[in-house]
C-alpha cells in the first residue's frame, strides 16, 4: 500500500539513483536524433517532400517536474477535480476502516475461525474505493427526497404492486353473449329471489294452489268450469288480502318488509350485465365515485406548509432549494434576480419542430454573492421560475475590492466572446453594457467599466463575465507565493484606512 | 549585447511552469544569469544553480558545489532554475517579452513611475495587479521597483506575472 501510494516518491528515488550513476558520463552523452523516415509504415506514400514530425519530442536537457519534487500534491493533476484520489481515499478510510484490534477479538469470540477466514475474505474482494465512488448517496437536485435501495415495497410512494397481489380481478368472459327473453327472465327472478321471501315474488301463493290435488298437475284450461271458477274467486280473495295487509303495514309506518327498493332497482337497470356472464362486471356508464377517504391514506398525506415561511410559500417551489440553501424563504425573496438572456430553441423531431425555451437568470445578494442560472423547458414561464432557483442555489462569493469594484483588470473567454473587466476608482459608477450592469448590480459592484472586445454573444458574454469575477487573484497568494510583501499603496497613502 | 537568449529563456520558462515543472535549466549567459538572479530576488522562482547538462541532485540544490567554469566545461554550462507553486499553482505563469531582439523598447524614470503606477507610458502598458517589469539598467538587471529605488530606466526586458 505504502509503495502503491507514492509512486512520485518512488520515482523520484529512481531518478536520483540514475543521476547519480550517470554523472560520471556526462561528457559522453550524445543526443542521437531519430530518423523521421523509419516511423513512415511502409504502406503510406507520403505526398508531401516534408519530412513528417516525429512524435513528441524529447528536451535536450532533462527536467525534473514539480510532482516529482513534491512542490504540488498529485490530486492537482487529475482531470476530474471532483473525484481526486486523495479525497476518495480520505473518504473511505473514514467510512470503510478496516477492523481496529478490540473489534477483531470480538469477533474472534464470536465466530469460529473458519467463519472469520470467511468474512475476512469478503472483506478483501470488496475496494473501499469502489465503494466510495460507486455507492455513494446522490447529492444532485434530482436525487429522490428519501433514501431507498428499492428493495422493499413501499405502499404509499411506489406504484401500486400488481394485480396477483391485490383483489382478484377476473378477466371477461369471451363466451358471453347478450340474455334472450327466456334467460332474460330467469335472471330477472334470480335478482328477485335475492330479496326477503314471502313477499310479492316467488312466495306468494298461485292459482295452482286453490285447487284440488288431483287437477294441480293439469294445465289451467283442461278444468272443469267450477274448479277454475272456485279457484279464480279465492284467488282473487287471497289476493285482496294480501294488499290489504301491505297498505295497513304502510299505513303503520313499517316498510314493506324485504321487497326490493327503488335503489335496488335503480341498481337493477343501471348496474346488472346484460350479458350472460353472471353479472361479471357492471355495464355502468357511470364512473364510480370516490369514497370521501381512502383508508390507508387518510392522515397520511400533508400540506408541505411550513409555518416559518408566513404564508410565502403556499405552492412549495422554494421548499428544495430552502433545503439545500439553507436559507429562509425570506430570505430567498429578498435575493435580486434577474433574466438575462432567453433564447428560443427547437429540436426538430419526426413530429416537428418541438420548441423550448432557454433562460439563463442571474442571482446576487448585492453584497459579494453572485451566481448564474439556466434553465431550458418548453414553457417560458417554467424555464424562468427553473433557472432563477438554480441562479440562487449556485450563488457563490466574488473579491471585491473595497466592496465596490475588482481587484486589477479582469479578463475571462467563453468560446468567442472575451469580457474585460477593469476596476475603476470610486464614484466612477457602472459604465458597462447592460446584461454586465445586471450581473454587477446583483453581485454588488459599483465602479466598473468592461470591454466586450470581440463576439458580444449574449450568453457567452453572460457566463465570461461572471467567470471573470469569481476568478479573480488573490493578493494575499500571491504575496504568499512569491515570499514578498504585497502592499495597496491607496491605503498607506490613506494612513491605512481600509475604507 | 544582444537579448535573444532573455527572449529565449522568458518563452522556455512559461513553456516550463505550464508543463509544471519542478526543476528546469536555460542556457549559461551572463543576462540570463542577472535576469535569473532578478526573478529569484523578486521572489518568482526559489533557486539559481550553475550545474551540468543533467540536472544537480534536487535534495542539494542550496548546498550544492558547483564547479568553477573554465575553458573545458564552459559549453557544458547550464543554468539550473527552481520553479515555484503555491496552492497546487504556479507562482510564475505569465512571462512576456517588451523588447524584442528586432525592435528594443526603452523607457526612463518618469516613464516607469507611471507605468508601476498601472498607467500606460510610451509603448508599454501600465502594470496590472501583481505584475511586475524587468529592466535592464546602467545597475544590472533589476525589477521596475528596484529601478525606481534607485531612479534609473534602461531597457524593458519582460512583464512577469
Amino acid at each position: 500500500m505504502s509503495v502503491a501510494a507514492r509512486p512520485a516518491a518512488r520515482r523520484l528515488a529512481s531518478s536520483v539513483g540514475a543521476l547519480c550513476s550517470t554523472t560520471s558520463t556526462i561528457t559522453t552523452t550524445t543526443i542521437t536524433p531519430t530518423t523521421p523516415s523509419s516511423q513512415i509504415p511502409s504502406s503510406c506514400r507520403p505526398f508531401s517532400s516534408t519530412p513528417p514530425a516525429p512524435g513528441r519530442r524529447k528536451p535536450r536537457f532533462r527536467n525534473i517536474t514539480a510532482r516529482d519534487l513534491g512542490l504540488i500534491s498529485p490530486a492537482s493533476q487529475k482531470p476530474n477535480p471532483y473525484v481526486s484520489g486523495e479525497q476518495v481515499d480520505r473518504f473511505a478510510d473514514k467510512k470503510f476502516p478496516k477492523y481496529t484490534n478490540a473489534e477483531k477479538a470480538e469477533l474472534m469470540r464470536m465466530y469460529t475461525p473458519e467463519q472469520i477466514a470467511a468474512l475476512e475474505a469478503g472483506e478483501a474482494s470488496i475496494d473501499p474505493k469502489d465503494l466510495t465512488i460507486q455507492g455513494r448517496l446522490r447529492t444532485d437536485i434530482y436525487r429522490l427526497p428519501y433514501i431507498d435501495d428499492f428493495a422493499e415495497y413501499q405502499p404509499i410512494i411506489d406504484k401500486r404492486a400488481p394485480a396477483s397481489r391485490s383483489k382478484k380481478i377476473v378477466p371477461p368472459d369471451p363466451n358471453a353473449r347478450f340474455m334472450n327473453t327466456d334467460q332474460f327472465v330467469a335472471d330477472l327472478i334470480e335478482w328477485a329471489d335475492k330479496f326477503r321471501a314471502g313477499e310479492p315474488t316467488g312466495t306468494l301463493k298461485r292459482l295452482e294452489d286453490f285447487v284440488g290435488e288431483e287437477w294441480k298437475k293439469v294445465k289451467e284450461a283442461q278444468w272443469p268450469g267450477e274448479v277454475r271458477d272456485g279457484a279464480h274467486k279465492e284467488f282473487k280473495k287471497y289476493l285482496q288480502e294480501e294488499i290489504n295487509k301491505a297498505a295497513k303495514q304502510q299505513e303503520n309506518g313499517g316498510v314493506v318488509s324485504g321487497g326490493p327498493t327503488d335503489a335496488d332497482v335503480l341498481s337493477y337497470i343501471l348496474e346488472r350485465s346484460v350479458m350472460t356472464d353472471r353479472n361479471a362486471q357492471t355495464q355502468s356508464s357511470l364512473a364510480l365515485a370516490l369514497p370521501d377517504k381512502v383508508p390507508g391514506v387518510a392522515g397520511m398525506y400533508k400540506a408541505a406548509v411550513d409555518p416559518a415561511d408566513q404564508g410565502l410559500d403556499e405552492t412549495g417551489i422554494y421548499q428544495d432549494l430552502k433545503r439545500r440553501s439553507g436559507m429562509s424563504v425570506q430570505g430567498i425573496l429578498k435575493l435580486q434576480t434577474k433574466m438575462l438572456v432567453m433564447n428560443y430553441v427547437s429540436n426538430q423531431t419526426r413530429m416537428g419542430k418541438i420548441g423550448s425555451v432557454v433562460v439563463y437568470t442571474v442571482a446576487g445578494n448585492g453584497d459579494g454573492w453572485v451566481g448564474l442560472g439556466y434553465a431550458k423547458s418548453q414553457e417560458p414561464t417554467v424555464a424562468n421560475q427553473k433557472s432563477r432557483l438554480d441562479a440562487i442555489s449556485k450563488m457563490r462569493p466574488i473579491r471585491r475590492y473595497e466592496n465596490r469594484t475588482v481587484y486589477g483588470d479582469v479578463e475571462a473567454k467563453v468560446s468567442g466572446t472575451v469580457v474585460k473587466l477593469f476596476a475603476r476608482p470610486p464614484g466612477f459608477g457602472l459604465r458597462v453594457q447592460h446584461r454586465i450592469f445586471e450581473i454587477c448590480r446583483a453581485a454588488g459592484i459599483y465602479d466598473l467599466s468592461a470591454r466586450v472586445p470581440r463576439s458580444r454573444n449574449p450568453m457567452n458574454t453572460v457566463k465570461a463575465t461572471i467567470e471573470a469575477l469569481h476568478n479573480q487573484k488573490d493578493p494575499e497568494e500571491m504575496a504568499m507565493g512569491r515570499g514578498r510583501k504585497l502592499v495597496d499603496a491607496r491605503k498607506v497613502y490613506y494612513g491605512g484606512a481600509t475604507q | 549585447m544582444g537579448i535573444h537568449s532573455v527572449c529565449n529563456a522568458l518563452s522556455h520558462l512559461q513553456n516550463a511552469s505550464r508543463a509544471q515543472l519542478g526543476l528546469t535549466s536555460i542556457p549559461n549567459t551572463k543576462y540570463n544569469l542577472r535576469f535569473a538572479l532578478a526573478l529569484h530576488r523578486a521572489g518568482f522562482i526559489s533557486s539559481v544553480t550553475r550545474a551540468g547538462l543533467t540536472p544537480p541532485p534536487p535534495d542539494q540544490l542550496l548546498t550544492f558545489e558547483t564547479e568553477p567554469v573554465t575553458t573545458n566545461n564552459v559549453s557544458t554550462r547550464r543554468l539550473w532554475l527552481g520553479l515555484k507553486y503555491y496552492n497546487n499553482k504556479p507562482v510564475m505563469s505569465n512571462l512576456e517579452a517588451v523588447s524584442k531582439p528586432k525592435r528594443l523598447v526603452t523607457a526612463d524614470y518618469k516613464q516607469l513611475s507611471k507605468i508601476a503606477r498601472g498607467f500606460k507610458a510610451g509603448h508599454v502598458k501600465g502594470l496590472n495587479l501583481g505584475e511586475t517589469l524587468f529592466l535592464s539598467t546602467d545597475k544590472g538587471v533589476l525589477e521596475v521597483r528596484e529601478a525606481l529605488e534607485k531612479r534609473v530606466g534602461g531597457l524593458v526586458l519582460a512583464r512577469v506575472s
